[in-house]
């Protein structure tokens, strides 16, 4: 094929070399999810651990069991972070950094909400949970537009359907088998599929963008 | 300072050009937020008009559906004009993964709010701070990808907003809505249309 040359005096080579740069860009950006997917078992752990509790042995403190849980997730998660962070370094690369801005973002958004509403005691309102999986949902969407990824955007929107249903079931007992499906075990799935898929990344050291 | 190369074979020039890309593409960004602004002016507006009409009609149904989607309405055809303007913005990664965040909040909240209105759901508190959540995480995500600290202390706003709806009493909330829509949408959509106003006329002057 021959070596054309666009008006802005592009040449093939160099789309070539984009397109090369923009898919490696885009493995990292995935290698980087999937190393970091143990956060996911970790939180679809947490969350069947306060669920269990607060079901069966409510009798030992069952009103604490979701603060005692979330908490201990949060420490667990700072703990893991840094420990990772020591081993492999810190992620520049401008694609992991946005997927990292989104996780982030997310992260911060759920801690205000969702310690707000347990001070205040709306946390058993279904607009509530809904709101959960809808930011769940909506952090997979956008990292799944970044990373051009279908399974993390079939999460996303196995996320908002379970929003949805709630609000059509509109049921205390429809909304704890959808909030379990969706919060324990699409968490953990997901966490193992990415860890599973993205085992031996090269994380996302030294920047490329 | 000499031209030094690392082990990977970078060099000095190659840095300093890759720096002046990123910085480039966060300018774009920021210019394409500005090219949109008048969307957060409208949406800010239709929730304003929405708010007013159900306190004149407390009894109509109908008020939120017919504002919300003459809401979608005229952001598609203002959409549509843009495009025939031939003023379309350029895309590059930065501009379109902000695209990329608004977009699936636009499609998060309207899977969240139609399934709540038609459940007759939204009277919950939750609601409108979920809600103020999202939006707030919209700003952040574009806020931390742009480097933009105007966009932060919104998504601050929108977020203090959010939790301020869980502790006043419920007359109050209707006040912190109202006050949100103002400030974080139609003044935020008028910042950012001014500094992109400015830019282009700082561009004519250059050239003129």
């Amino acid at each position: 094929m021959a070596n054309f040359e666009a008006d802005d005096g592009t040449t093939r080579d160099d789309l070539v070399q984009r397109v090369a740069l923009m898919e490696a860009m885009i493995a990292e950006g995935r290698q980087y999810t999937g190393r970091n997917s143990w956060i996911f078992v970790l939180w679809g752990l947490v969350d069947l651990a306060a669920w269990a509790w607060q079901s069966y042995f409510w009798r030992f403190g069952g009103r604490w069991a979701w603060p005692i849980c979330l908490t201990a997730g949060v420490v667990l998660t700072l703990a893991g972070k840094l420990m990772q962070r020591r081993r492999q370094g810190y992620s520049s690369n401008d694609l992991c950094s946005r997927v990292m801005a989104v996780w982030g973002m997310m992260g911060l958004a759920m801690g205000i909400y969702v310690a707000s509403a347990m001070w205040t005691h709306f946390d058993w309102q279904f607009s509530y949970i809904v709101g959960l999986l809808m930011m769940f949902g909506m952090a997979h969407a956008i990292s799944a537009m970044f990373l051009r990824w279908r399974m993390q955007g079939l999460v996303a929107a196995v996320y908002w359907a379970g929003g949805v249903a709630i609000f059509v079931c509109n049921s205390g007992r429809a909304t704890n088998v959808i909030m379990l499906f969706e919060m324990c075990i699409v968490m953990i799935l997901f966490g193992l599929y990415a860890m599973w898929r993205e085992p031996n990344g090269s994380g996302c050291k030294g920047g490329r963008a | 300072m000499t031209n030094m190369e690392r082990e990977d074979g970078t060099t000095r020039d190659d840095l300093v050009q890759r720096v002046a890309l990123m910085e480039a593409m966060i300018a774009e960004g920021r210019r394409n937020t500005g090219r949109f602004g008048w969307i957060f002016i409208l949406w800010g507006l239709v929730c304003l008009i929405g708010i007013g009409e159900s306190y004149l009609l407390p009894q109509s149904y109908w008020v939120w559906p017919i504002t919300i989607v003459s809401g979608f309405v005229i952001q598609f055809i203002g959409i549509a004009m843009h495009r025939r303007s031939g003023n379309w913005p350029s895309e590059n990664l930065k501009s379109r993964s902000v695209a990329a965040v608004w977009r699936m909040m636009g499609i998060a909240i309207i899977l969240y709010a139609a399934p709540a209105g038609v459940t007759h759901t939204i009277h919950q508190i939750a609601y409108i701070a979920a809600i103020f959540m999202f939006l707030g995480m919209a700003h952040a995500i574009s806020a931390v990808i742009l480097r933009w600290r105007a966009q932060g202390v919104v998504a601050g706003l929108w977020w203090a907003g959010g939790v301020a709806t869980y502790f006043v009493p419920r007359n109050y909330v209707i006040t912190i809505y109202v006050v949100e829509m103002v400030i974080c949408m139609v003044l935020f959509g008028v910042y950012a249309m001014w500094l992109e106003r400015r830019r282009a006329v700082a561009l004519e002057l250059h050239h003129a």
